[in-house]
């Protein structure tokens, strides 16, 4: 096609196809016009109203998607009405989505963790990649999940639930992160290459090493200046230990240390340090000194001896190392906060007799942790509450003697919102004291002012009047430029989450800064919130959890306490941890990182409440195995409705009610499996939202994936798929967009049947029988001798090797290189194939090309499998049938009408070998053949013509058992009439021999090797084509060559460098025979998947010595007496021919987990029979390319004629235990 | 009395107001007594406000009696028919002597309606005794060329009749020029709009002229399927027209060599629409048929290109079909000799509301809306005063009293910001709360929105909130901004019709009374008394005899009060059915 129309695109002159729309010539030109309801597999629909344009001429806006170009348009894609358009539509959408894009834990978290996340990831025992995950945004997840306040935990929705007890959050973080700090292979983080970059970090709190880690993985190099003679801050002198262990801290600091970056301890700014060196040696600086200045309780005579501040009282003794002697001694510690808590539970830890915590408001009141509160309580502190001191009395010595207190009432909440006390006049008394510690706030304590000021250059540092850094809040820089400043030294004191939230913040704009760059805030990420909605409560999420008691933190007995060790003990093991993980309701959207509505509503800056009104709730759908409907998230553009309608053909789902009150379902309102639904998933693709996902077994996350292209190893259409895994858990597959399924599609079988990659029931070692039946791990050179000791000791016919359809095709030549260079038989085949006739090495020579179906004016299903064995093919069919109105029939088997509603039917037929013959005899009776086209073009045609009048017309039919008898004559008269008609079947069904029918069909009519009309022959396995190619065959070589042939020999001969053998067995006559004293399976399951009883379908117990290859533990396997362990496509790589001829070649990407991959292992096995000279996939790649024929022949077409139908295979599944396995699987899903 | 006929409006307004009680009263009496009459049934006359109506032709005249039900009927059987002498007060039109309804007919001119209320619908002799299928008839016995039909259609200068105004005979010529053995022409009668009954009589009273109008355009263009899309809310409609079309195939009008007309093989069934109102949408309305759900599709392509079945469609309105055999058979300019300089013709319309004399009536176009409603229509109820018209039903707009004298012309009407629309007319009087009217269209179409386009699914009901909001005197400052912000991007971005039209009652109101919004939304009151929420009944102190009526009679108890003393109605328990208002003898209660 030419683009012919003149068009003018913002202001520039540009070419257009005819028939294309604004948005396909906008996006061929690089402008991104934003789109939600398109799906370029289907028909513009023009809902969502978010890819208006303006066009001149015409009012008002335009929707881009369905507005064809026309000669001379002047487009106009991007202006304030436009964008004014776009966003409106965006809010209106918004304002009816009930639903969540983030969970509330992350929400809430001022970090901003992945909560869900991480909890989907512990569920599974992935640690180290939960603690990987955590750490993207936090790098201390040991010591919070120790002492964090857990604000996710109070926003949980678990506490709906189960009444008040959230999910355990902060457990689960402790549990992977000590399991994280323990594991040989605990995460360490990637450290981009070094940016020459130095920044300086003032203090090693929580905040300071939060900044160093985040910036040193950035590639710059770190230095920390630390007061105190160790790290950790406040974790360290304020948090005792029987909270956070100094083994822990020093656990994470060294986690960052080990990154690059340095500590330099005893370096006090303004002190034994000057800015005028930090300045001259770094080109930015961070400041996280904390607040460590405590305070007293302000009344009079609190400047008496024994009266401390509590923080001082706490670092005091971390500082000297030596716990303080309160035995006997009462003290009172007089606040209501964590610091209260730490010094209330260290003095009786230090031997306090009688230990008080004096507060003005009641417990409701106190900001302290309620777990503190209740184990203090246990532990034996007791608490006045509403009472506050008046006066510190002291003796002559000015030692503190006792303390006057005041009873307190509450009155009228103040500006925290909490009720103000107030005293109770009269209400004096006094308590005999020893000591009190005043834990009432810390102030910040800025005394390196001066000295930075007298050297910083730009601006100066300044102090605010509650005497904290004042530093700008979108990226706390100070008013010196390059330097910044985080934590509770901006905030005042707050939590160590909040400290960190903010050393992500200035480490961002810190690296911004050293870049050059502009300092700037990540644009403000759109979430939509039921809580913008309504409260939340139990009922709405009643359904799909239950209730769920919570596994509590194990703690110390209290009787045991008078120590410094660790109180809270941990989960105690991996199942307690998990079972916890179950409570998390998963609120956060799975598809936030993919959601085309989340992408533009944050471009657009749409706002969820600006239209606020009327909304739906609806309830979730989880009733189909694999879907769930999520209308709450529907923006009803109808791409599934349509999808399955336009490319599935089965009008499973439809849009009910108007206006307002539209929504999707599927048919009749019934749950999907209920409907025509095939269960593909493609709904789930077309949707641009999260209204219609996976229905995951497992906890998704959602979390980020990477994405490995393979090719399918199911079915032979040879479509490319995405494996898309988060650190090779395998979380989903998606359309890859390949040269076969250039649109994306996937059936169920790409779409559903990964589950398998995620087995950790692997094989992973060779493994030898035993005399008592049990199976031994050896090495693999053990099983490299067994095997060249068993092939060497045994005439060389006696050996066979099976290679499986579903292996590369650099699997098979090396199987079959294995059986005649190493071994010298020909004895090499598939049970793919077994028994079967040898017209499907050549179906596949004359296939029509996919992409014409759209072209052909009919297409002939033979049988009603296609979209079940096939489907993707089925899908480029119906498209074809719906967009370019290509008509389709079936030839049903009898009894079926399994595609009625898709398509008419042409009837039934009993057995189709006699049905084709039927037809090719009347058509020879009649004249009808295409006397131009057999001329020359091919060969044998009179032959064949005796021999198929010679038969009995009546008898074909009668034998085709037809419903009725003129259907042979409707067919071929209908079939004849079609310009360009093509007869599609799946090879499962048809036996070789009546594909060969099929063949001499499309041969006498002439309908052959023309465009768009022919056959599509189908073969069952993602590589069937390959066993042929390869020449996993007895009579081929590889390159299709027969193997007698001299041209096979030389080449054998001239390659390998060893005469090739020349004699050709009947393989099934030899394994029935007894013959076979070694046999080598490789990646099949003749025996899960025969048809007849084992002794009858594989014989495999006549066979000798069995060395099976595989993933799993197969009948086959069990059977075996040495199994190696094979590794899986997408950790190997290769090439896989598809049933069009197609060599497509993927890569390798994930780690194999087998120690040599099947070709290494193949290669090793060649090299023990001297075979040298490969030593890589590349090496066998190169060598079979040898083999191939350079260029396509031209030879002419051979009519065959076939006396009788042939034989069926015996084997379900291509011999294939996977396509078993999920055949398996989806069928009991469904039950 | 051989010549006497007695014929009986057997419209769906006949039938409603008891026209089959009358009709059987005076059957009954005709064979009990012998008479020799004869009885008939016809259609509505478009005198909806005089129904049942008994039309009686003997040889002295013609006598249209109005208001006859079964007793009436019998009177003037026995008067008028036994004593010769017509009961003149009954008769509401007669060729003998003036009547006081006579100015219901001043002006009209009966195109599409000529044979409505004259012919039995059920009868095609009738129908072809008033010309039926001549104009068909006329192209195989004259051989005119497809065409010269679609030239004549052109020169008429006839616009769609459904609303939407475009020139017939260029919707026919593009039909035409759509190359395609398979072509179809469809008759849209899925009248939904609120108040409008003009499609619905037409097809009740003349499915001929529908009937053959359609085979005459798909003559012209060259379809040889025509479908009539239905509303099944008209089962008199659908019944008639099966009657129609089994006749006009009996009589060779359809079917193969249609009306002798060599190699024009031409037939017509009835689809019933489901009653969505969107599928008056064209587009929307070929999904229908097809047995898709009604939603509109992106135009173009237009149906005269891909229309049914993906092939060329055109499709035409009843009123348009109906006068197409009249323009054939005499000519485009006896046409085009009526209307304005661009709206050629006649146009049918709906007169409801607060009129005095509602019904069908047909005028030329370029009346004034005033005189319509005066003249034809009688004034306003009550006489009370007009305030204004809605023309267009939902998709069109408000004109107030003072734009009364614009023309009935498709460009007059939408300077105003009205709509032609199919022809409703409601007249509204004083007493119509315009924010309340403009949320009654809004509540209409945002439920009839098929919910595809977000602006119109989403938009609309936003709209919604904020009038309703304002309505019950929760209006906010800048409401009548946001109102005129969604209204303006509802119909900037909308795919069809509906949507491009539904925010049209909003914004004209607004443009012709925002007074009535503001006072919603800053006094929370409602000036024409039509919002009950914004109402508050209060008795005056100095009228209150303590007479305890209102108290006895209010149904919530919410009035209190010992005998003779002043009443108290407790506003937070009234629920404003305005019992007490109409029962209070003394004029004690005022609505403020």
């Amino acid at each position: 096609m030419e683009k012919s129309l003149n068009i003018e695109l913002d202001g520039k002159i540009t070419k257009a196809y005819t028939g294309e729309s604004i948005l396909q010539l906008a996006k061929r030109e690089g402008i991104e016009i934003p789109t939600l309801c398109n799906d370029p597999r289907l028909e513009p629909f023009s809902s969502c109203y978010v890819c208006v344009v303006e066009v001149e001429g015409m009012r008002g806006h335009q929707p881009s998607c369905s507005t064809k170009v026309a000669e001379g348009m002047k487009i106009v894609t991007d202006n304030d009405s436009i964008r004014k358009a776009r966003k409106t539509a965006l809010d209106l959408i918004m304002s009816n989505h009930y639903a969540d894009c983030k969970a509330p834990c992350t929400e809430t978290c001022p970090a901003g963790v992945d909560v869900q996340g991480y909890i989907s990831l512990i569920d599974k025992g992935r640690y180290s990649d939960a603690v990987a995950l955590i750490k993207e945004t936090n790098p201390l997840p040991a010591i919070c999940g120790r002492v964090c306040v857990r604000p996710c935990e109070t926003a949980c929705r678990r506490n709906l639930m189960d009444e008040g007890a959230p999910v355990g959050i902060d457990y689960m973080k402790r549990f992977a992160s000590d399991y994280d700090l323990q594991s040989i292979n605990k995460y360490v983080p990637e450290v981009l290459p070094s940016t020459g970059k130095k920044v300086a970090v003032i203090g090693a709190g929580p905040g300071g090493l939060s900044a160093a880690h985040f910036l040193q993985i950035q590639g710059h190099q770190v230095d920390i200046y630390e007061a105190a003679p160790k790290s950790g801050g406040w974790l360290r002198y304020g948090i005792p230990e029987y909270r956070l262990p100094n083994d822990i801290l020093d656990a994470e600091v060294k986690n960052i240390t080990d990154l690059g970056v340095n500590i330099f301890y005893n370096k006090s700014l303004g002190k034994n340090l000057s800015y005028k060196e930090i300045k001259a040696k770094y080109d930015s600086t961070i400041l996280t000194i904390g607040s460590q200045k405590g305070s007293l309780i302000g009344c009079e005579g609190d400047d008496a001896q024994n009266v401390f501040s509590g923080i001082d009282f706490l670092k005091n003794m971390e500082m000297t190392g030596k716990t303080a002697d309160f035995k006997g001694k009462t003290v009172a510690v007089v606040g209501g906060g964590n610091t209260a808590m730490d010094c209330c539970r260290t003095s009786i830890r230090c031997g306090a007799e009688k230990v008080y915590v004096i507060y003005r408001r009641t417990e409701k009141e106190m900001p302290a942790n309620p777990i503190e509160i209740h184990e203090s309580k246990l532990e034996g502190v007791e608490y006045l509450f509403l009472t506050n001191p008046k006066k510190v009395n002291k003796d002559a010595n000015g030692v503190l003697k006792s303390v006057t207190v005041l009873k307190m009432k509450l009155g009228e909440p103040d500006a925290s919102g909490r009720r103000r006390p107030m005293p109770i006049e009269g209400s004096e008394y006094d308590i005999e004291l020893d000591y009190i510690l005043a834990a009432i706030g810390q102030k910040t304590r800025v005394d390196f002012i001066d000295d930075i000021n007298k050297y910083a250059e730009g601006g100066q540092l300044e102090v605010s009047r509650w005497g904290d850094i004042v530093a700008d809040k979108k990226h706390l820089q100070t008013g010196i430029p390059g330097v910044f400043a985080a934590g509770d030294s901006v905030t005042g004191p707050a939590t160590i989450i909040e400290a960190i939230a903010q050393a992500q913040t200035a480490s961002r704009a810190a690296h911004q800064f050293v870049m050059g760059e502009e300092l700037q805030e990540p644009k403000k990420e759109f979430l939509s919130k039921r809580d913008h909605f309504k409260p939340q409560v139990s009922t709405d999420y009643m359904g799909k959890y239950d209730k769920q008691i919570r596994e509590e933190m194990p703690v110390m007995e209290a009787e045991n306490r008078f120590n410094f060790e660790e109180v809270e003990l941990g989960y105690a093991s991996e199942e307690v941890c998990q079972h916890e993980a179950q409570r998390c309701m998963e609120c956060g959207c799975v598809e936030v990182y993919d959601c085309d509505l989340k992408k533009y509503a944050t471009e657009y800056e749409a706002e969820q409440e600006k239209f606020a009104g009327d909304y739906h709730q609806h309830q979730i759908d989880f009733r189909h195995p694999y879907i769930e409907i999520d209308n709450n998230k529907c923006i009803l553009c109808a791409r599934c409705v349509r999808i399955c309608k336009e490319v599935v053909g089965a009008n499973a789902l439809g849009l009910v009610n108007r206006g307002f009150d539209t929504y999707v379902a599927p048919s009749m309102g019934d749950s999907l499996t209920e409907t025509n639904c095939e269960s593909c998933g493609l709904c789930i693709s077309a949707c641009p939202t999260g209204a219609i996902t996976e229905n995951f077994f497992f906890k998704p996350g959602p979390l980020k994936e990477e994405k490995a292209e393979v090719i399918c190893n199911y079915c032979s259409v040879g479509c490319s798929i995405n494996v898309n895994h988060h650190h090779e858990l395998v979380m989903k597959t998606t359309g890859a967009g390949g040269l076969v399924n250039s649109d994306g599609n996937l059936c169920q079988m790409a779409k559903f049947g990964y589950r398998y990659m995620n087995d950790v029931n692997r094989i992973t070692t060779p493994q030898l029988k035993q005399e008592d039946g049990s199976f031994k791990d050896i090495s693999f050179d053990e099983a490299y001798d067994i095997i060249h000791k068993r092939i060497s000791s045994v005439e060389a016919d006696e050996n066979l090797f099976m290679a499986g359809a579903r292996l590369t095709n650099e699997e098979i030549y090396l199987v079959q290189k294995l059986a005649r260079a190493a071994a010298r038989t020909n004895n090499v085949g598939s049970f793919s194939y077994f028994n079967r006739g040898d017209f499907y090495a050549q179906s596949a020579n004359n296939n029509v090309p996919f992409d014409q179906l759209k072209e052909a004016s009919k297409v002939f299903l033979i049988g009603d499998d296609i979209f079940e064995k096939h489907p993707v093919i089925g899908y480029m069919i119906q498209n074809a049938h719906y967009i370019q109105h290509v008509k389709v029939e079936v030839i049903n088997p009898k009894g079926s009408d399994k595609l009625s509603h898709k398509y008419g039917s042409l009837g039934d037929v009993g057995n189709f070998y006699y049905f084709f013959k039927a037809a090719n005899h009347y058509l020879l009776s009649n004249g009808l053949e295409n006397a131009m086209f057999l001329d020359g073009r091919v060969d044998d045609f009179e032959a064949y013509k005796t021999a198929v009048l010679a038969e009995n017309f009546h008898d074909l039919v009668e034998k085709a058992g037809l419903c009725c008898p003129t259907l042979v004559g409707d067919f071929v008269k209908d079939y004849l009439n079609e310009i360009n008609s093509i007869l599609v079947f799946s090879e499962e069904l048809l036996t070789a021999e009546t594909a060969r029918e099929v063949y001499n069909l499309s041969l006498i009519s002439g309908k052959l090797g023309k465009t768009a009309s022919g056959i599509i022959s189908l073969k069952e396995k993602n590589n069937s084509q390959g066993i042929f190619d390869m020449g996993a065959q007895p009579n081929l070589a590889t390159g299709g060559l027969a193997i007698g042939s001299q041209e096979a020999q030389d080449k054998m001969k001239a390659v390998w460098g060893v005469d090739a053998p020349v004699v050709v067995s009947d393989i099934k006559a030899l394994i029935r025979g007894g013959k076979v004293k070694n046999a080598f399976i490789f990646g099949e399951d003749p025996v899960g998947t025969t048809f007849n009883n084992i002794e009858e379908g594989t014989c495999m117990d006549k066979m000798g010595f069995t060395v099976v290859q595989d993933y799993f533990m197969t009948e086959t396997a069990q059977r075996a007496n040495l199994i190696l362990p094979a590794s899986m496509p997408v950790e190997t790589g290769g090439s896989y021919t598809n049933t069009q001829k197609y060599i497509q070649e993927f890569e390798a990407s994930f780690k194999p987990k087998v120690e040599k991959t099947n070709p290494i292992q193949l290669i090793d096995l060649l090299a023990k029979f001297g075979l040298n000279g490969l030593s890589d996939l590349s090496d066998v790649s190169s060598e079979m390319i040898k083999f191939l024929p350079q260029a396509k022949e031209e030879t002419k077409y051979q009519l065959v004629f076939t006396a009788e139908e042939g034989n069926a295979s015996p084997f379900a599944f291509g011999s294939d235990y996977l396509m078993k396995r999920f055949d398996k699987e989806f069928t009991e899903s469904f039950e | 009395m051989n010549n006497t006929q007695v014929i009986v409006g057997m419209g769906s307004c006949g039938i409603a107001a008891g026209a089959n009680k009358t009709y059987d009263a005076i059957k009954n009496i005709k064979e009990a007594y012998d008479c020799n009459f004869v009885l008939k049934k016809t259609s509505c006359v478009g005198m909806c406000f005089r129904e049942p109506l008994v039309e009686i032709i003997d040889d002295t005249g013609y006598f249209l009696y109005g208001g006859i039900d079964e007793s009436k009927a019998l009177e003037i059987i026995e008067s008028h028919l036994r004593d010769h002498e017509p009961i003149k007060e009954y008769v509401v039109k007669s060729d003998l002597f003036p009547t006081d309804d006579d100015q219901y007919f001043e002006g009209q001119v009966k195109i599409a309606l000529r044979n409505c209320g004259h012919i039995d619908p059920e009868n095609i002799d009738e129908a072809e005794y008033k010309n039926a299928y001549r104009a068909l008839k006329n192209i195989g016995s004259k051989d005119i060329s497809r065409k010269d039909v679609i030239k004549t259609v052109l020169d008429s200068g006839i616009r769609g009749r459904g609303g939407g105004g475009f020139p017939t005979g260029m919707k026919w010529q593009f039909a035409y020029q759509s190359k395609n053995d398979d072509k179809y022409i469809i008759c849209n009668a899925d009248e939904g709009d609120p108040g409008a009954f003009m499609d619905r009589s037409l097809l009740e009273g003349d499915p001929h002229a529908v009937l053959e109008g359609m085979a005459i355009g798909a003559y012209a263009i060259g379809a040889s399927q025509g479908v009539i899309y239905c509303r099944a809310e008209y089962p008199l409609a659908i019944k008639r027209l099966d009657i129609a079309i089994n006749q006009a195939r009996e009589k060779g009008y359809l079917g193969k060599d249609a009306a002798g007309i060599k190699d024009f093989n031409f037939d017509i069934y009835v689809k019933e629409g489901a009653g969505a109102f969107v599928c008056g949408e064209e587009t929307a309305l070929i999904a229908s048929v097809e047995g898709e759900r009604g939603m509109p599709r992106r135009r173009p392509p237009f149906p005269a290109v891909s229309g049914l079945w993906k092939k060329p469609t055109n499709i035409n309105n009843v009123e348009t079909f109906a006068n197409i055999p009249y323009i054939l058979l005499n000519g485009a300019e006896s046409f085009s000799k009526y209307g304005t300089e661009k709206s050629k013709g006649t146009k049918v319309f709906a007169l409801t509301g607060k009129v005095k004399n509602g019904g069908l009536v047909e005028v030329p176009m370029g009346m004034s809306i005033r005189d319509i409603i005066f003249k034809l229509g009688g004034g306003i109820q009550d006489d009370k005063r007009v305030k204004a018209v809605q023309l267009g039903g939902p998709s069109g707009g408000c004109i107030p009293e003072y734009l009364l004298d614009t023309p009935v012309d498709y460009d007059s009407v939408n300077a105003t910001g009205a709509i032609m629309g199919s022809g409703g007319m409601v007249v509204m009087d004083e007493t119509t709360c315009m924010v309340d009217l403009a949320r009654f269209f809004l509540d209409f179409t945002q439920k009839e929105s098929c919910g595809k386009c977000t602006f119109c699914r989403m938009g609309t009901k936003r709209m919604l909130e904020i009038l309703t909001r304002i309505t019950e005197g929760k209006g906010e400052q800048g409401d009548i901004e946001r109102l005129e912000d969604l209204a303006y991007q509802i119909k900037d971005n909308s795919l069809c019709g509906l949507g491009q039209t539904a925010p049209n009652p909003v914004l004209t109101t607004i443009k012709y009374f925002r007074h009535e919004y503001e006072a919603h939304i800053n006094k929370k009151s409602c000036p024409a008394k039509g919002c009950l929420t914004l109402l508050k009944y209060e008795v005056i102190p100095d009228k209150c005899t303590g007479c305890t009526v209102c108290a006895i009679k209010c149904p919530v108890d919410a009035i209190d009060g010992a005998r003779k003393e002043v009443h108290f109605i407790r506003q937070n328990d009234c629920i404003k059915c305005g019992e007490c208002y109409s029962r209070c003898r003394f004029d004690a209660i005022k609505l403020s």
